[in-house]
């Protein structure tokens, strides 16, 4: 009897996860992160062209050393993609380490821009994770939170059920839309992930004291290179520190809880994404801040159902077209987690 | 149906990797004894972290092919630091500033530097980073190559005197008081440069 129990249980638990899984969805919020991530891989090329070999030239050319971020990355596992291997592979075709930097940086690039016209589009997508993944681990030692957030999305971009119906690669070589299931699951992973990132966030933040008397915020808001507003105009706002302090520990540790919820999903959404905008103009992290707008906008804003009933037609492989609810109700069931 | 099964397995794995790298992060913040909590969640979180680092194969060998297969995982996607950035709280940053000594006597003052605006906040989060007691074993190294760097183009050095230290920031009312920063040295290293690199 306990067993029957059991396994019925299970059984139920393994069809909700299915159902929460594979919920069909359109292919507007994978074109939003293709051309988001584009973007964000073409401006961080261009951020960085004046200072690319400066900070990825071996020993005794460049700001710090390539191989000794490498090393430190090799520490953790030697299979992590880095700069060196194409370094390597250019010895064996007579180029040198800066005609081989200069490859990438320029690969790169056009990987950005075929992303954002979505042209090649997973070769694209591919190509792009592998080369930022290099840039990243090869200069470890300078790395910071957007690189991460970046091999993050690529990762989850070149994996997804590319290419969009807006993509050039549909125009121009009639490729087929993916399974809408498909398209789902993989916006299920990046909704799940952008969860984690702001439970993770807020909950760290509600166990440090600066951040329930605005002293964080003040710090953050002073310390260089951040240091983009006067003090004199931040003490001006000093009693505001505390409330925008407590609203951003709020507004993140609430985020995996209100964003599933269809009521307040789009006020969530608008606060989350004004705290990026604010980051990235009041303290110049603007990679960071695209990236987590480009995230979010893709996760929980595009082709969402925002408080109305709503349904998208997904063309299906033939000619036919296939009329799917977007939010909630899919082939399998009702989500458990939508509101 | 087989690929939904392949697809929902590795999403479970997926996130209970995310999940164990979040809650380390998490866990090593109040073992540090930095957060809100009572001393007495330290010791709990210290084991907790462990748990958690054990399932990332941590404890294994560094050669171990399970722990550089999570590693390399981990790095791929993205998600081998957890998301704990400006928390619990946000900590001073940390300055380089350089004495470089020439042959005919004269005394200039530098700081390592980059071009452009992306790179001076990689730069800053490399200072911060070498500050951090895990990079101990490179500290001098990184300084040393940075010492190189601004060396390159001037000939006629003779010595460099590098000075890594932590700057602590005024409180609000501190600067409503008029107080700056304060500079608090931390290491000092000098460097001789020799004759064959001129």
């Amino acid at each position: 009897m306990k067993n029957r129990v059991a396994t019925t249980l299970s059984r139920r638990w393994s069809d909700n996860l299915v159902a929460f899984l594979f919920t069909p969805e359109t292919d507007k919020w994978l074109a939003a992160l293709r051309v988001g991530l584009g973007l964000q891989v073409a401006v961080y090329a261009l951020f960085l062209r004046s200072d690319w070999h400066y900070l990825f030239a071996s020993t005794g050319k460049g700001l710090v050393s390539r191989q000794l971020g490498e090393a430190i990355t090799s520490f953790d596992s030697p299979l992590i993609p880095k700069l060196g291997w194409l370094v390597a592979i250019g010895g064996y075709t007579h180029v040198g380490e800066d005609g081989v930097l200069s490859i990438a940086w320029a690969c790169l690039l056009c990987m950005g821009v075929l992303l954002l016209l979505g042209l090649f589009s997973r070769p694209a997508a591919i190509i792009a994770w592998f080369l930022h993944l290099c840039a990243a681990e090869s200069g470890g030692l300078f790395a910071y939170g957007a690189d991460n957030f970046m091999t993050t999305g690529l990762f989850y971009l070149m994996l997804s059920p590319l290419p969009d119906r807006y993509s050039l690669d549909h125009q121009l070589l009639k490729a087929e839309p993916r399974d809408p299931q498909l398209l789902g699951f993989w916006r299920r992973v990046l909704q799940v992930h952008m969860c984690f990132v702001y439970f993770i966030g807020g909950l760290s933040k509600c166990l440090g004291s600066g951040w329930w008397n605005g002293s964080n915020l003040w710090r953050s808001l002073t310390r260089p290179p951040f240091n983009l507003i006067s003090p004199d105009i931040l003490v001006r706002f000093k009693y505001a520190l505390p409330i925008l302090g407590i609203s951003i520990c709020l507004i993140e540790l609430g985020y995996p809880f209100f964003i599933w919820i269809r009521k307040t999903r789009l006020s969530w959404l608008v606060c989350i994404l004004a705290m990026h905008v604010a980051i990235g103009l009041a303290m110049g992290l603007y990679l960071f801040a695209l990236v987590m707008i480009v995230l979010n906008l893709a996760a929980f804003g595009i082709g969402m159902n925002n408080g109305r009933v709503a349904s998208a037609k997904i063309p299906a492989s033939g000619n036919a077209e296939r009329h799917v609810g977007i939010s909630g109700q899919s082939a399998l069931g009702t989500s458990p987690l939508h509101g | 149906m087989a690929s939904k099964r392949i697809h929902a397995a590795w999403f479970i794995v997926h996130f209970f990797l995310i999940a164990a790298v979040c809650f380390a992060g998490v866990f090593s913040l109040i073992a540090e004894g930095s957060t809100i909590l009572p001393p007495a969640f330290d010791k709990y979180a210290r084991n907790s972290e462990l748990v958690a680092a054990w399932f990332l194969g941590k404890q294994a060998g560094a050669h171990s092919p399970f722990r550089r297969g999570i590693a390399t995982y981990l790095h791929a996607a993205g998600v081998q630091t957890g998301y704990t950035f400006f928390a619990p709280n946000v900590p001073g940053y940390h300055r380089l500033a350089f004495e470089l000594y020439y042959e005919d006597g004269h005394v200039e003052y530098q700081s390592p530097h980059v071009s452009g605006e992306a790179a001076a906040l990689r730069l800053e989060s490399l200072l911060d980073r070498i500050a951090d007691d895990q990079y101990e074993p490179i500290r001098e190294v990184v300084v040393k190559l940075l010492a190189l760097s601004v060396s390159r183009d001037r000939p006629y050095l003779k010595k460099i005197r590098a000075t890594f230290g932590a700057v602590t920031p005024p409180e609000i009312s501190d600067f409503e008081n008029g107080k700056g920063e304060s500079f608090q040295p931390m290491f000092r290293y000098d460097f001789s440069l020799r004759e064959d690199k001129k």
